[in-house]
């Protein structure tokens, strides 16, 4: 019985190494796409092109304009002559930011009265229209501290107000530097495992059912579990490389920080590249075509592993359906492991629910291919 | 050739239809996975998971606590230790733990009060945000402890020259993170669908060795990939019109202020073009496992510089000049200024030229390389 899941793994290794093209493929999209995001994606939310409106034209104006401009969250696109040209950069999304300031703002401030400035953030992206929402509210609470101190200094009994009632000391653990190379880098491997051995897996029942050649096993002593365990088996063997591969990247290329251990990080990967070949798998054997296949692996992979396995906002920050989705699939428990394996050197003791947790879906996933998968001619 | 290409067109109408498996999951893929898509959060705090662990266990300490509240944080315990804190932080339950010391209401009456925040940096954009809350609400908290202890009068507090910052948010003035992300699945779903289906279409071809009727039949390649590509064109264009209003307007309440018109016209030419790629693709390839490689290697890119990943002024100039060669690139430009920010063709010229070239420069490299395989 072991013998026919070699023997049809045999077969299996030799068609996949027979196609050159498709090997080198196999092996060659996931490193681009590690590269890719590797290098270029930035969460950083940065250099945001800002535009001003002064009415004012005062030093005090200029003042609080170059407030914005001493970080390096804003790049300045100068001063606007008016409303209209304004809102023209903002339409054409040249600037993200517009602000205006009145003509009576120095007179108001000289005054020690307060004074309304317009804000206007371009909502296209609203993650980043959040952030900068942020950064606005944190770049004025500053002046006006200043403004704070300055009057507070002016008044006699300023003496016990110089403190402020609480302080807060802020300390990051596991990525104190907070680079962002620390968490996309280890969190591109959870996808790219997920996106190219399912695409990988998908092809496998039904390119034969397509061509006609699936008679030939079906017609075979082999039982159906043979079959499929024959034909997984090779392929998650390429997952696992591509495993290593993408892993070595993060480490020499990426120098990303890794202080877990590499033996519970291979195995909780052996284990997730098992699950997600076989989410291909279970596609293969319901789809009648290859095409349909594609479809349905691209549908249940791509927007889950992006959005929901936790690769950029945590999963306790998703609403019901969110965390539902992230719940179904297993990148959201290797997500976990991985992080916690490169950048807070956890390992089996801590993570080994999750590590049954994969198993339990592994199990689940094969039984349900092995349901699904007919000997039959219909 | 009229006839020619009808008969053709006729026979991938049929192949295209007939196949209801297909059809079902194209209208699932425009409306179901873009609900699915919609609920999506990319990075805005929301609900950020909290652990407290109170020493002080004084009403001061209290009142500091509760200000941290939904929708930015979710309290998820008090833990009895530090080794309880350290764990909810190692195993992720909590993202950031906030240590109040045994004498805080003693601290904060003398105006020396010191908290401890520790923030799990693995997530290092939301951290940032995170802390920058924190530091916020601790910052209003002290200003209303100097108010109650009588150190700021109100009078005092309104003759502070203070800087009062009105933000308005354009086009999406409640940052609702669902008018981006449902758009964004359409126009990913668009791209991923067209290319699929004009690649398929055509590698079949190959598959069943049909191809060598098509090249000694009088069809001009031309032709045949216009049979090709038209089909899946007009079936993505209608369920992009369902989507569009059924779910992206109709469940979302996504605004769409630009003019429609002018949106579906080009959708339908950035169809065309990104089937033109699909047939690029499937001339090269030999079957559809390569096809679904190529279109692998090809399609994440192409998502990835499309704008969405990172906005075009934060992209790297390695990155943006790639981007030009996107075509998915000028259609997200083209997409969101328009359905989002209402401007008309004399804003968006320059992405409707740029999909065209590289759709008409796709499809003769089609012909091209197609006519080199007949020889």
């Amino acid at each position: 019985m072991t013998a026919r899941v070699i023997a049809i793994a045999h077969k299996e290794a030799r068609e996949f190494l027979r196609d050159p093209i498709y090997l080198g493929l196999a092996f060659i999209a996931p490193v681009v796409l590690m590269l890719l995001f590797g290098y270029g994606l930035t969460m950083d939310v940065k250099h945001l092109p800002i535009v001003f409106l002064d009415h004012d034209r005062t030093a005090y104006s200029r003042d609080y304009m170059d407030s914005f401009l001493h970080s390096e969250y804003f790049t300045p696109l100068g001063v606007a002559p008016n409303r209209k040209a304004a809102n023209k950069l903002m339409r054409s999304g040249q600037a993200r930011l517009v602000i205006d300031i009145p003509p009576d703002f120095t007179r108001l401030l000289s005054k020690q009265k307060p004074v309304q400035i317009g804000v206007t953030i371009d909502g296209s992206f609203p993650s980043r229209a959040q952030v900068m929402v942020g950064y606005v509210n944190g770049i004025n609470r500053l002046y006006n501290s200043r403004l704070l101190s300055n009057y507070l200094s002016g008044l006699a009994h300023s003496g016990p107000v110089q403190a402020m009632p609480v302080n807060v000391n802020f300390s990051v653990w596991y990525n104190p530097s907070l680079e962002s190379k620390n968490f996309i880098v280890p969190g591109m491997q959870v996808i790219v495992l997920m996106l190219f051995p399912a695409i990988l897996g998908a092809l496998l029942i039904v390119r034969e059912r397509e061509a006609g050649t699936i008679f030939n096993l079906i017609a075979s002593p082999a039982r159906r579990w043979e079959i499929l365990a024959g034909k997984a088996v090779p392929y998650i063997f390429v997952a696992f490389l591509n495993y290593l591969i993408t892993f070595a990247m993060s480490i020499f290329l990426f120098k990303v920080r890794f202080i877990g251990s590499f033996l519970f990080l291979s195995s909780a990967a052996l284990l997730y590249s098992t699950c997600t070949i076989g989410i291909g798998l279970v596609f293969s054997v319901i789809s009648r075509s290859q095409l349909v296949a594609m479809l349905v692996t691209f549908l249940a992979t791509i927007t889950p592993a992006f959005n929901y396995s936790g690769f950029i906002a945590p999963v306790a920050s998703q609403d019901r359906v969110g965390q539902f989705v992230a719940h179904l699939i297993p990148a959201t428990y290797f997500m976990d492991m991985v992080r916690g394996s490169y950048l807070k050197g956890l390992g089996f003791a801590f993570y080994w629910q999750d590590l049954v947790a994969l198993a339990v879906y592994a199990i689940v996933i094969y039984a349900l291919a092995l349901i699904f998968f007919r000997k039959r001619i219909d | 050739m009229w006839v020619r290409l009808g008969a053709m067109l006729r026979k991938e109408f049929n192949q295209l239809l007939h196949d209801y498996w297909i059809l079902f999951i194209l209208i699932y893929a425009f409306t179901g996975a873009i609900y699915v898509a919609g609920h999506a959060i990319s990075m805005e705090i929301k609900n950020y998971p909290i652990a407290v662990l109170d020493f002080s266990q004084s009403s001061e300490s209290r009142d500091l606590v509760a200000r941290l509240q939904p929708p930015f944080f979710k309290l998820v315990t008090y833990a009895r230790s530090d080794a309880a804190l350290v764990k909810l932080l190692d195993s992720g339950k909590a993202s950031l733990g906030l240590v109040i010391p045994p004498d805080f209401a003693r601290q904060v009456q003398e105006n020396r009060g010191k908290c401890q925040v520790i923030s799990d940096g693995t997530l290092s954009m939301s951290a940032t945000i995170a802390m920058a809350h924190v530091a916020q609400i601790a910052a209003d908290y002290g200003i209303q402890m100097l108010e109650q202890q009588g150190q700021l009068t109100r009078t005092m507090l309104a003759q502070i020259p203070q800087v009062d910052a009105r933000i308005r948010v354009a086009y999406n003035p409640n940052i609702t993170s669902s008018w981006f992300t449902s758009l964004l699945e359409l126009m990913n779903i668009i791209t991923m669908i067209s290319m699929l289906l004009s690649a398929s279409a055509m590698v079949r071809e190959k598959v069943y060795g049909t191809i060598e009727q098509l090249q000694v039949s009088p069809l001009h390649p031309a032709e045949l990939f216009a049979a090709k590509i038209i089909p899946a064109t007009v079936v993505i264009l209608m369920l992009s019109v369902l989507s569009l209003f059924g779910v992206v307007k109709g469940i979302f309440n996504t605004p769409l202020h630009g003019s429609l018109f002018l949106f579906f016209t080009v959708t339908a030419i950035y169809i065309l073009s990104i089937a033109s790629l699909g047939i690029a693709i499937a001339v090269i390839a030999k079957n559809i496992a390569q096809v679904a490689m190529m279109m692998l290697l090809i399609m994440y890119p192409m998502l990835f510089l499309s704008g969405a990943f990172t906005p075009p002024e934060s992209m790297a100039p390695w990155m943006h000049w790639a981007s030009l060669l996107s075509p998915m690139r000028y259609y997200m430009d083209f997409g969101f200024q328009v359905l989002y920010k209402g401007n008309g063709i004399a804003d968006v010229w320059y992405d409707v030229v740029g999909i065209v070239v590289i759709g008409s420069l796709l499809f003769t490299f089609s012909v091209w390389r197609f006519r080199q395989s007949i020889r």
